[in-house]
């Protein structure tokens, strides 16, 4: 073994090893616990849990120790844990799946015209020629033409913000490809570098399309395999899937020396273009450009794949996991302001998820959602439930809050079928909305958050004119305003979606069909006052209602009806992940410097309303005065303020200097000295601060501003 | 007090990013120099701006002598902070076992706090810790050091590694052998020896961690968990070094737990490696706790070192492997694939010999 064996101690010598092995877990670990007592879980035996029946719960018959309680709880601990870790996996995996099939079946439009675009071109090249295998291995071209020598290239323009998006659709693309016939290979930004040149390229191919890869890996070795009957009959396929982070130079050289043998060897690139179509003009020579046909080929935009994701595994109840406004905001701000990548939402959801299941006791619950008889697995988990949880569980704030009515922990398996119906009619006018909304461009996540939102349940009433709801209806409003202005035709289609979404809410499926069967005008529709009221100012006395005012009208009734917000309903903890994830470690960094005394939580350093004090942590002391600087920071005056600090005539806790009588008379400064090294270097770890240089000693640069 | 005083020089310009960062662990040195620089007249004294020679600095002997009395502040603040952490360990257990990594940031050191969490939590994981801290050249002879002593399984897999990212290619090694140890134990094959360790003596980086990637298992107890004390650490730094870390913490039984202290340590990663990789959960733990290990290798300790060091730069190790080759103390093997093989010549039971007497 190369580091230091196990039972490594913390001293100052471990601490220079680069790595050792702290401890060995499994047997290695439990055969040494005898000797480790600070290992607390390694001397109990663990209970193995089975995940599918019901947990059972602790009967506590008689008398039992204090010990034995506590044994049991911690028993029940683990227990719950697990089923919550299980439930947790279960979960994710439902929606990852669902993920991943939204994602492909997006894709799919744009895998076959890929698909389709190769199988003519394969013609195409065929049309030209049709050389015979031993042809094909012939080491000179089998014809000058120019027109003989241009490779077809699909450019895909994928308009992500980011490569990271691309890394499974072109790995999907591949897959669809290799399964409908062709040869396939990958070529990767690294392959294609400078560094690596056009003969690790050809390895690459060689490897990927070959058993045995020869010594020396040239297009030789490659015709003489695809002149091999098996591999004759099919096109080779390339992919690139980051072509702006080629070198020019390489694969332009990859493409001269393929053009010359298209004919031959029938091989096609697919190229990833990020940014836009002119990239491959900037970064290929002419000459290199000539000798590709190219083909346009775009893949849905980002929004259009973030409006299908959020359908999928928000909007619809893909697996009883849902999230708080205030999250829900968060994602869509990270999304739409930040970061622009589909990766990051589904990996901040996920992380979303785990915390949940991490943090709520009775998250293992959602795991009813996905059963088929959910409610007998309700009952069976609720009856199981230890004594603190039954607490816990009527104790939830969602239910204590609606006290005097009938919620309360004991019917937690009706309050979570509830919230489920609740849910479902929720989820339907949602898509109701998006769909009109769509017509107006509105993205579904902004709807989202505004349908997630518990104070739109709260604003019950109608808008008035003077009404502050701008706010919280922004996009909701929009979508009506939508509706008014869309054409009969369009406002007809939109009417049979809505019938499907609302399918199961009779009361509203009839008023949409009453809609669809009133003989109408091109314009106009006469209905009564009394069944179509109208709610703007504007319309008392007016009998004559637009078409498009009433289906406006009636999915404001609608929303005001069914969009309740899941935070609104009794015992939505268990399914609903409230807490907000925080970002931004820069900030955080600086904040703990200026504002220690809120961490610290000590008495003295704000007793006297005094921004820097001498009690305060040293590093956090001169972090204060550096926010007085600009961006250098002149130690001479920096040490004399932070000097002036220590030793402050309002300080009562001066630092004595541990030096002996006669050193101390001479020399003050030793114990301030040597507090401002310690704190400025701990600045240079954090990364606020660079370090003077020898040409300038005395000043040292800050590097991060601002809070 | 002058506390604006900085104005007048920054006008004057500050010198490049580059040598900066090689005086990074400058700061006392600095101090002392100014020390021993103090001018003696007056004359040379800036109005405008002081100097750090204008003070009336200590001893450096005096200064080191204070060093241990200074008594700490808000000790028991500290102690109840970190203290406070513990509440949290159940949950970060539960988010590493979601196939989440935990980056532990915020003011103060946390090695302590992880290593608490390591010890006390994670005692069902095999933990290998990781000191990012260390100046890069003491790793680079620290592995050195260790290859000689295991050198022909590790030679032929180092050809495929960067220099720099000898850190991280030698703890993936000794994943790999852990798993291996212990599929060893599974078969109950009894005679543990080196040679046994042979299929990854012909194997690449990227074989050894294809190895690792098909390490499954329902069984909790095989998973290692890689704890890291500053992945944006001198050591870890450098691009190669990052790639391997992400690259092994995606494998299905290794866990990740890193701290940063650098607020600019996000540059590290793009966002494949923090998404589809890493798979951070960022976790904001101050301690307020003085960085006593992190420090001393940043400034004091860093010349200690170096001068216990044997080789400083690929030109030395080269110079050394010429004059051992020049003795026969290793021999060079061409491998099928052309590249380079060095190997000791002697029976393995001479070089565990030997390496008891090195230990």
């Amino acid at each position: 073994m190369a580091a230091p064996p196990g039972e490594a101690p913390l001293t100052a010598a471990t601490n220079i090893e680069p790595f050792y092995v702290l401890h060995k877990g499994g047997a290695a670990a439990s055969s040494s616990s005898s000797s480790a007592p600070s290992l607390p879980s390694s001397g109990r035996a663990r209970r193995r849990i089975d995940v599918s029946g019901p947990a059972s719960p602790n009967p506590k018959p008689g008398k039992r120790s204090r010990d034995d309680d506590a044994a049991e709880d911690d028993d029940d601990d683990e227990l719950y844990e697990r089923l919550r870790l299980d439930a947790f996996h279960c979960v994710w995996s439902k929606i990852q799946s669902t993920i991943n099939e939204v994602l492909r079946g997006i894709s799919l439009k744009l895998f076959d015209q890929v698909l389709r675009w190769v199988q003519e071109s394969f013609s195409a090249v065929r049309s030209i020629a049709r050389p015979s295998a031993a042809e094909v291995r012939q080491p000179y071209p089998l014809l000058t033409d120019v027109i003989c020598r241009k490779i077809p290239t699909a450019f895909v323009l994928t308009k992500n913000a980011e490569f990271v998006d691309d890394i499974t659709t072109f790995r999907d693309l591949a897959e669809y490809l290799e399964s409908n016939g062709c040869h396939l290979a990958k070529l990767s930004a690294t392959e294609l570098s400078e560094k690596n040149g056009v003969g690790c390229c050809f390895r690459s191919l060689l490897r990927q399309l070959l058993s045995d890869v020869p010594d020396v890996a040239d297009i030789f070795a490659l015709a003489s395999w695809y002149s091999a009957a098996e591999n004759y009959d099919q096109p080779i396929v390339v992919v690139i899937d980051d072509l702006e982070q080629c070198s020019g130079d390489v694969l332009g050289e990859l493409v001269m020396i393929l053009s010359e043998w298209v004919i031959k060897i029938p091989i096609f690139f697919v190229m990833g273009i990020a940014t836009t179509l002119d990239a491959p003009r900037k970064l290929l020579s002419s000459e290199a450009l000539q000798r590709l046909e190219p083909c346009k080929l775009t893949l849905g935009s980002p929004s259009d794949r973030m409006n299908a994701l959020v359908e999928a595994i928000l909007v619809k109840p893909c697996a009883g996991f849902c999230i708080s406004h205030e999250v829900a905001v968060f994602l869509r701000n990270y999304f739409f302001k930040h970061d622009g990548t589909i990766t990051s939402f589904i990996s901040a959801l996920k992380l979303a998820c785990s915390k949940h299941f991490s943090v709520e006791p009775l998250s293992f619950l959602c795991m009813g959602m996905l059963e088929e008889d959910r409610e007998n697995f309700w009952h069976d988990k609720f009856n199981a439930l230890p004594q603190e949880l039954r607490k816990y569980a009527s104790g939830l704030p969602s239910c204590t809050r609606e006290k005097d009515s009938t919620k309360s922990g004991d019917n937690m398996v009706d309050g979570l079928s509830e919230l489920m119906n609740i849910q479902k009619d929720w989820s339907s006018v949602l898509l109701c909305l998006y769909e009109a909304g769509k017509h107006g461009k509105v993205q579904l996540l902004d709807i989202f958050c505004e349908a997630v939102n518990p104070d739109l349940h709260t604003q019950k009433a109608p808008n008035l004119p003077n009404e502050k709801s701008g706010t919280s209806r922004r996009f909701i409003d929009q979508v009506m305003d939508t509706i008014r202005y869309l054409p009969v035709e369009t406002l007809f289609c939109l009417l049979e979606v809505w019938s499907i979404h609302l399918n199961g809410m009779d009361k509203i499926t009839n008023k949409v069909k009453e809609l669809q069967s009133t003989t109408i005008s091109t314009d106009s529709v006469r209905i009564t006052k009394d069944k179509w009221p109208r709610r703007s100012t504007n319309s008392t006395g007016n009998s004559t209602v637009a078409l498009n005012d009433k289906v406006a009208m009636l999915l404001d009734d609608v929303t005001r009806k069914f969009l309740v917000s899941v935070e609104c309903l009794p015992f939505h903890e268990i399914v609903c992940f409230k807490n907000a994830l925080i970002g931004n470690p820069r900030r955080m960094v600086q904040l703990d410097l200026v504002k220690s005394h809120k961490h610290l939580k000590c008495s003295c350093c704000r007793k006297n309303g005094i921004a820097v004090s001498a009690s305060m942590h040293d590093t956090s002391i001169m972090c204060n005065l550096a926010q007085e600087y600009g961006d250098v920071i002149n130690l001479h005056d920096w040490y004399i303020s932070f000097d002036g600090i220590i030793n402050s005539v309002h300080s009562k806790i001066k630092r004595k200097p541990h030096t002996s009588p006669s050193k101390k008379k001479s020399k003050p400064v030793a114990a301030e000295s040597e507090a401002m090294i310690q704190a400025v270097t701990e600045l240079q770890i954090t990364g606020l601060l660079r370090m003077p240089s020898k040409r300038r000693p005395d000043l040292v640069q800050r590097i991060a501003f601002g809070l | 007090m002058a506390l604006r005083g900085g104005h007048a020089a920054a006008a004057a310009g500050v010198s490049s990013g580059s040598e900066d960062d090689n005086e990074e662990a400058g700061f006392s040195r600095s101090y002392f120099l100014a020390k021993e620089k103090e001018p003696s007249s007056g004359k040379k004294r800036a109005r405008a701006a002081g100097k750090l020679s204008d003070l009336n600095l200590v001893d450096e002997q005096v200064l080191r002598a204070s060093l241990a009395e200074i008594p700490p502040k808000h000790e028991r603040e500290v102690e109840a902070l970190t203290r406070s952490y513990k509440e949290q360990y159940r949950n970060w257990l539960f988010e590493l076992r979601c196939g989440f990594g935990l980056l532990m940031y915020g003011f103060g050191s946390k090695k302590m706090l992880l290593e608490d969490f390591a010890s006390t939590t994670l005692s069902d994981f095999t933990v290998i810790v990781v000191n990012g801290y260390l100046p890069s050249i003491n790793l680079k002879q620290e592995v050195l050091v260790i290859l000689w002593r295991t050198f022909d399984f590790y030679i032929k897999a180092l050809n495929s590694a960067k220099f720099s990212a000898l850190l991280p290619f030698q703890v993936i090694v000794t994943i790999a052998e852990i798993f291996w140890e212990q599929t060893k134990l599974k078969r109950k094959r009894q005679t543990a020896t080196r040679s046994q360790l042979q299929p990854f003596a012909s194997q690449s980086i990227d074989d050894i961690i294809s190895f690792l990637n098909n390490q499954t298992s329902d069984n909790g107890d095989d998973n290692v968990c890689l704890l890291i004390h500053n992945i944006d650490g001198p050591a870890l730094r450098d691009t190669e070094s990052q790639q391997y870390l992400a690259q092994v913490s995606c494998c299905p039984q290794v866990h990740v737990v890193a701290s940063v202290d650098h607020v600019n340590a996000p540059l590290l990663w793009d966002k494949k490696m923090v998404h589809t990789q890493f798979k951070w959960s960022w976790y904001h733990v101050p301690t307020f706790a003085p960085y006593k290990v992190e420090g001393m290798h940043f400034s004091s300790l860093y010349t200690k070192c170096r001068e216990r060091f044997l080789v400083s730069s690929q030109v030395t190790l080269n110079s050394h492997l010429t004059e051992f080759k020049d003795h026969d103390l290793v021999k060079i093997r061409k491998h099928s694939d052309g590249q380079d093989c060095l190997h000791i010549p002697l029976v393995s039971d001479a070089l565990e010999k030997l390496l008891q007497e090195l230990t």
